[in-house]
């Protein structure tokens, strides 16, 4: 340990006297050295007179450690000018690396203990717990790196990486209710069969729910064990969950019996810090290259690069994660909220689901912020508690899932047939084969796993081969170099990271290979009044390299809509063959298989009326003239197009057939004069691969970029008005893509993004943003205002016509 | 080490249990609220059955009532350098824990003889000198206290295999 020449002294201070020797053993307060300081005084003599006296005071400095002095960094008359400057270098017989309840484990010492000599306090040497089930075991940052240094080498040799597991609705669910036992009892049950495997336990100290014997019901997700038998010759798992231990413990027994897959490698919200996020460095304080995470939930994780998310595991339709409450509120979908409640509520919904979408959203969002800033207060825990209090309660007492069955089975008897639906969360949505000509509310058909372990297979084999090669590229030169360098151990030197590939680089890489180049609008998926930058689904896609934008361009490749609506927005792209409108279940289906499904299946159906457009939205489709800022952006025409150029002439095919028809039904001005080679400029000036020169000929093919909307017609001031706020919308989303740093939906959300996921007949009001002050509260006003403006114009052109 | 010592505690009855049996209320509430607990200083581990208890007294305002009860326990306090039986209960690269009772200990790295060796492969992982001599999960040991601190309710030990008999 070194000693620094402390602070609050009266500095220069002289080095008078060295009290020991190099080599030479002190003790905690032994005289290391005196200094002297001069200072002034003022002195009072005899006579009442006061003066000015300049004087040396001769100071004692005492160790503050123990040991062996090392080396001495000042000699005899050295002048020491400031605080922080090495004086002496003490050795210590121990270093207090590792510490149990605040004591060294080497030498037993109390390392609370702090007195006028303490610099740093011992406590503070070793901070990082790395340990899973134990809070007390601290260690410092050099023994940290040390052990992951030797785990990251056990594992290089074994060829493996480490997984984090997540419990609760990623490989098990879990629920309170107990008609379950009664069912599982009951041979002649429709859900008898799919309840076979499903183990049940009780937690000896549940002072959770203030229930006595509350029984926990623990389905395994289909092909558990394969899954983890495979798996585990690949990676190291080690379980991470937002429950209890005592809760942790149980399901562990169920999931992994023999101890085999994890061992003692769990960690439980008890050894958690916080309760609101999951962290890697509590796991691997220093090194997460070698580390892969499967989770249901992206959030709490922070999107963390090293996740693999995974399909929600849904085996007890409506139990959700009864850890759940634990965690920040998750972003609801609309589809989700509308369709997951219990069947009496679905059936209510039915009618309302129109309202639904806009009502308690945004007090969603404010639990949510509040359920994020949350501090460990006390307050919030209690409310938590209760909250998971009420969660287990109500399975215990109103048993959803009875009633859904009863509910079933009423059915069964009016002989109907629900829909099968397509909805992505719906993976307990009542199954229709007959079983004993009744239905059964669980079925046994999730098929997650195998998705989920085909991708760790797929980074693990990059991983693998990766390493590898950068093994056999680097090795022998640094081999060579240090052989002409005379170094002594070249085999020490080649275990070192450089060849080891980072899993935060590899993963990001492979993911956004799958969904490159595709950008993506959502339609009536994402909740009112949420941030569609930050909304999960959009941050989950952005993950796999496609770009989202809030609007329909010419650069749109895909919809994602709500079946079961209609928006603006798809009737909008309906009009280009190009765009697929496919529903949220292609998405999931990209994002879970990690492949460019095809959108074939996923396709919603638009009839022929969506296909062909409004005269209002022909009369913006025809560029008639161009601003002056738009010819110079032609002029350097980098063109970098995702799409080759000749789909984009047959896009520009289809348009011109297209614009041909409603040419001839309608009487929207005649594109024939106008100017073809016009180049819309997205905004973004920065982004090249935005800007694309349009091809003579293609006539209008813009038609589905907003901005070239925007230029109908250049006289039109209005027009140019509604172009620049377009500009701006778009590169005010440029600037968000970036930055996926945050689950949150941004709480300054601007004009413009609000209400984008479900603009139902409104076009994003460009004239708030027109103006510098952008004042939100008259928006309705400059909507309407806008409109009529805009129909004026059309009646004129028509009129001109 | 254990000692017998004499200790007083209060209680507080809900007045539904009042009644003839009174007295076995008290008594149960004791051996509830204070055995197997742990002061900081030491655990009790056992109440003796002969136990005085003072005469109730209503709390103006909430009608519970108060009991001073005078109890004789065994106490068990650990001391440095105080040999001890546990049973270890998880094991990890840097050592292993041991519970010994009420007492949490845990056995550094450098507190075990250097002929026991990590091994993280083994399932569960183990310290072993690959004979018979094994350090898992659920082994019985024997250790001695090299380092004490009490916490409120709540005792750290630090643990050496070093100057002690092997498990």
């Amino acid at each position: 340990m070194k000693i620094r020449s402390p602070p609050g002294v009266q500095y220069p201070i002289t080095v008078e006297e060295l009290a020991k020797k190099r080599d030479d053993a002190v003790q905690r307060s032994d005289l290391l050295l005196t200094y002297s300081y001069e200072a002034t005084v003022t002195e009072i003599d005899k006579y009442g007179e006061t003066s000015e006296v300049k004087k040396r005071w001769s100071v004692r400095f005492n160790s503050s450690a123990d040991g062996v002095i090392a080396k001495w960094f000042v000699q005899k008359g050295a002048v020491i000018a400031r605080a922080g400057i090495d004086i002496v270098e003490i050795e210590e017989p121990c270093t207090h690396e590792i510490q149990f309840g605040s004591m060294c484990v080497n030498c037993g010492k109390d390392m609370t203990e702090s007195d006028y000599l303490t610099e740093q306090r011992n406590v503070d040497r070793a901070r990082i717990n790395m340990t899973h089930n134990n809070v007390a075991l601290l260690v410092s940052q050099k023994e940290a790196a040390m052990a992951e240094e030797d785990s990251k080498r056990r594992l290089l040799d074994a060829k493996k990486l480490s997984l984090i597991v997540d419990l609760d609705q990623t490989v098990i669910h879990t629920t309170c209710e107990r008609t379950i036992a009664e069912w599982q009892s009951d041979p002649d049950n429709p859900n008898y069969e799919a309840l076979k495997d499903v183990k049940g336990f009780q937690l000896a100290d549940d002072n959770v729910a203030h229930v006595a014997a509350n029984w926990y019901y623990v389905k395994m997700r289909p092909g558990l064990k394969d899954f983890f038998d495979r798996i585990s010759t690949m990676y190291e798992m080690h379980v991470y969950t937002m429950a209890t231990r005592a809760y942790a413990q149980e399901v562990a027994k169920i999931i992994d019996p023999q101890r085999r897959y994890f061992g003692d490698r769990i960690l439980s919200r008890d050894e958690n810090y916080t309760d609101k996020l999951k962290s890697l460095q509590r796991l691997f304080p220093t090194k997460t290259d070698m580390v892969v995470i499967i989770d249901d939930r992206a959030d709490i994780w922070h999107y963390s690069d090293n996740l693999v998310r995974v399909p929600v595991f849904n085996f007890f339709p409506g139990a959700g994660d009864i850890n759940a409450s634990f965690l920040p509120k998750q972003q609801e979908l609309v589809t989700a909220t509308a369709k997951v409640a219990s069947p009496e509520r679905a059936a209510a919904n039915d009618k309302a689901r129109d309202e639904e979408p806009t009502n308690g959203i945004l007090t969603e969002i404010e639990q949510q912020l509040l359920s994020m800033k949350g501090d460990d207060a006390p307050e919030v825990l209690e409310q938590q508690q209760k909250e998971q209090e009420k969660v287990i309660i109500t399975q215990q007492t109103e048993r959803p899932l009875l009633q859904q069955q009863l509910w079933l089975d009423k059915e069964d008897e009016a002989a109907e047939e629900t829909e099968e639906s397509i909805e992505p969360k719906d993976g307990e949505i009542p199954s229709h084969e007959h079983h004993k000509h009744r239905h059964a509310v669980l079925h046994n058909d999730d098929r997650g796993l195998d998705v989920i372990e085909e991708n760790l297979r797929r980074v693990h084999q990059a991983f693998y081969a990766e390493y590898i090669q950068k093994r056999k590229t680097t090795l022998p030169q640094a081999g060579r170099v240090l052989e002409l360098k005379g170094e002594k151990s070249p085999k020490k030197r080649s275990m070192g990271g450089e060849h080891v590939p980072d899993i935060k680089d590899l993963m990001p890489r492979m993911k956004h290979e799958v969904l490159g180049g595709t950008n993506i609008v959502f339609s009536g998926i994402i909740p009112l009044g949420m941030d569609v930058q930050f909304s999960d689904f959009a941050l989950w896609i952005k993950s796999f390299g496609a770009t989202v934008s809030l609007n329909v361009t010419k650069q749109t490749t895909h919809v994602i809509a709500n079946p079961d609506r209609k928006t603006t927005k798809v009737k909008r792209a309906a009009r280009f063959p190009n765009i697929k409108i496919v529903n949220a279940e292609w998405m999931l289906q990209c994002c879970t298989q990690w492949k460019h499904v095809d959108e074939t299946p996923y396709i919603i159906e638009m009839d022929a009326a969506d296909r062909s457009g409004s005269p209002f939205e022909d009369l913006e489709d025809d560029d008639v003239g161009v601003t002056g800022d738009e010819e110079g952006d032609e002029s350097e025409s980098p063109v970098q197009v995702e799409i080759s150029d000749e789909k984009w002439q047959s896009i520009g095919d289809e348009l011109q057939d297209f614009l041909d028809e409603s040419d001839d039904n309608g009487d929207s001005p005649s594109d024939s004069d106008s100017v073809r080679s016009d180049t819309s400029t997205h905004s973004d000036s920065k982004r090249n691969k935005r800007k694309r020169k349009r091809l003579t000929g293609t006539a209008s093919a813009d038609g589905s970029d907003e901005d070239s909307d925007a230029s109908v017609d250049s006289g039109s001031k209005l027009q140019k008005r509604k172009k620049r706020a377009m500009e701006r919308v778009t590169s005010l989303n440029n600037v968000v893509t970036g930055d996926k740093s945050s689950g949150l939906p941004s709480p300054e959300t601007t004009g413009p993004e609000e209400g984008q996921g479900e603009d139902e007949g409104t076009v994003p009001d460009p004239t708030s943003l027109s103006r510098e002050d952008g004042s939100e509260d008259d928006e309705d006003e400059d909507d309407d205002g806008l409109a009529a403006e805009m129909l004026a114009e059309l009646k004129k052109s028509e009129s001109e016509e | 080490m254990f000692f017998l010592k004499e200790m007083e505690k209060t209680i507080q009855l809900h007045p539904s249990y009042f009644g003839p049996l009174i007295r076995s209320h008290i008594h149960r509430e004791l051996l509830t609220k204070e055995e197997g607990s742990s002061t900081g200083k030491f655990t009790i581990v056992c109440i003796l059955d002969s136990f005085e208890i003072s005469d109730g007294q209503v709390i103006p305002g909430t009608g519970s009532a108060e009991y001073t009860v005078h109890y004789k326990a065994i106490v068990w306090r650990p001391y440095k350098g105080e040999v001890m039986d546990g049973v270890v209960t998880s094991v990890i690269r840097a050592g292993f824990f041991v519970d010994c009772g009420s007492l949490q200990a845990f056995v550094g790295r450098n507190m075990i003889p250097s002929d026991i060796k990590f091994d993280p492969a083994a399932t569960p992982p183990q310290w072993t000198d690959n004979a018979e001599q094994v350090i898992e999960k659920g082994t019985n040991i024997r250790i001695k206290i090299k380092g004490l601190r009490s916490e409120v309710d709540k005792m750290y030990a630090i643990g050496t295999m070093k100057e002690v008999c092997r498990p």
